[in-house]
């Protein structure tokens, strides 16, 4: 009976602290759209942080990206071939790559270079007492440290999945042209075709709600780091895993929303 | 004038202080000695409205700020110049930046007028060679004394406020920090509450002096009454100190 009664309470205090944690991060996420408009804003701090989550990114991007296109090309070569159908390689690789994996692939090579290194310097200026400074001297962490990467995020990672949508495209073709030897022009109209607004809307929203979240995530482990170097470890595993978690649900949440009201049927 | 009325402050399940309660002037040079991790730097947050109370008031200048907001704790913070340990230095900024930082983001002084100061302020602490190069390519003694200039920086405070100003340091930079403390306190003519589990720093800076053990404090009081004090837990923490100066 004891025995219960200690598990039950030690599950009842496991449940008030995630629910404090959850209600914590809300604040933090709310926080960084409202103070946006309460002055000042730190335009040297987003720009700073816009060219380490943008510019910065856009080799790894375009090297991941290069592969995934290569490698979804050559399957579904490989796949439709077999069926006769090898010249829709390139109107499937479109719909893939600028509805789906684009935007995912992308977010996801966001996650692991931008959203763990924003975690592990917020991380490391809270063990370094560097936010308590900030909060000493009036400045508010969140509008100097938070919103700037915030916005960073949402600004940047829709630009990636664009570069990395291009480069994954580029790298499909290159699959379909130079090893299952089918037309280039072919593969192009084909994808061509697939740029309706429901297809590019679908995928182009998508980057904006994952900035979003994965900056407030990483921002949000970041900021409740506690313990030294242990802590800090912990606290950006925590950041990426959480971040990829939400990020894919988030995709499946937001692909069943968008068919829904894009008019798509199932 | 700060006052601790009863404070008690846990992080998590660990009690960090059990009742602490006492009463500063920001004229007195005051040290806190304990233990690591026996919640001396809590003390400095809790000052400063870093965090919270569990229970208790803390009465700074007749204003209980426990219950104050993030915006109306700012005038309180104003009253204190602040060093934390190791520094707290901007990472990405150079010296000159981080000692600029708070005239630039706060007063937003003109740019002349925010070097000029930068340079006086780094003569000061003796860094003015330092004024280009970035935190990790400082010293530790260097570092503390950056974060010193960076305090003063904020213009006139009612009290300095350090969080173990010689940790990790050689004899030689303690020596030259705890000579810095002691020139700007008598130089500003303001007090300084000093954190720190080295008696020997207390001793050669301060004349009150309060040691914590377990959450409480155990010692409170003057040069005097340290050196004739009979509770066992603070002779064992001071038997160093009777055997550097020869009591």
């Amino acid at each position: 009976m004891i025995r219960y009664l200690c598990f039950a309470m030690k599950s009842m205090t496991k449940l008030k602290t995630l629910v404090s944690d959850l209600q914590d991060f809300y604040i933090l996420c709310i926080n960084s759209i409202v103070r946006v408009f309460k002055k000042p804003l730190y335009i040297d701090d987003i720009v700073e942080q816009m060219e380490y989550a943008g510019s910065s990114s856009v080799f790894i991007v375009s090297l991941v990206c290069l592969f995934v296109g290569m490698a979804l090309s050559l399957q579904l070569s490989a796949e439709l071939s077999g069926l006769g159908l090898k010249m829709y390689t390139g109107k499937i690789v479109g719909i893939a790559v600028i509805r789906e994996i684009g935007p995912l692939v992308t977010a996801l090579v966001f996650i692991g270079r931008v959203g763990a290194g924003q975690a592990a310097e917020i991380g490391s200026m809270i063990l370094g007492h560097q936010i308590d400074t900030l909060r000493v001297y009036g400045i508010d962490p969140i509008k100097k440290v938070v919103i700037p990467r915030v916005i960073a995020s949402i600004l940047m990672l829709p630009c990636l999945t664009i570069i990395g949508d291009l480069v994954c495209l580029f790298g499909g073709y290159y699959i379909a042209v130079f090893v299952s030897n089918q037309s280039g022009s072919f593969y192009w109209s084909s994808i061509i075709q697939e740029l309706t607004f429901e297809n590019v809307f679908s995928g182009s929203i998508k980057p904006f709600i994952f900035g979003y979240l994965i900056s407030c995530i990483s921002c949000y482990y970041g900021l409740t780091t506690r313990g030294g170097a242990k802590g800090l470890r912990t606290s950006t595993t925590k950041a990426v895993v959480t971040s990829i978690v939400v990020v894919i649900a988030m995709d499946f949440v937001l692909t069943k929303l968008l068919l829904y009201f894009l008019g798509f049927s199932l | 004038m700060i006052i601790f009325d009863d404070v008690w402050f846990s992080y998590g399940n660990r009690e960090v202080l059990k009742g602490i309660s006492f009463i500063a002037n920001f004229d007195e040079r005051i040290a806190v000695l304990g233990e690591s991790g026996g919640g001396k730097t809590t003390i400095l947050k809790l000052i400063l409205g870093l965090i919270t109370p569990d229970k208790g008031r803390i009465i700074i200048d007749g204003v209980d700020i426990t219950k104050l907001s993030e915006e109306e704790l700012i005038p309180i913070r104003r009253k204190f110049s602040i060093v934390f340990q190791e520094g707290a230095l901007f990472d990405s900024l150079p010296v000159k930046e981080n000692v600029a930082f708070f005239m630039r983001e706060i007063l937003k002084l003109p740019q002349e007028r925010i070097y000029e100061r930068v340079r006086e302020l780094l003569s000061l602490v003796g860094v003015q060679d330092a004024e280009e190069l970035m935190p990790e390519e400082l010293s530790g003694g260097m570092h503390r004394r950056v974060a010193i200039a960076r305090a003063l920086a904020v213009g006139k405070t009612k009290m300095f406020l350090y969080d173990e100003p010689t940790a990790g340091l050689d004899p030689i930079n303690s020596e030259r920090i705890m000579t810095l403390i002691k020139e700007l306190a008598d130089r500003e003519n303001i007090g300084f509450m000093i954190i720190t589990h080295v008696v020997y720093v207390a001793w050669q800076l301060c004349n009150r002096f309060i040691f914590i053990k377990d959450g409480r404090i155990i010692f409170d009081g003057n040069r005097q009454q340290l050196t004739l004090t009979e509770n066992p837990a603070v002779r064992e923490f001071i038997k160093e100190l009777f055997f550097r100066i020869n009591i």
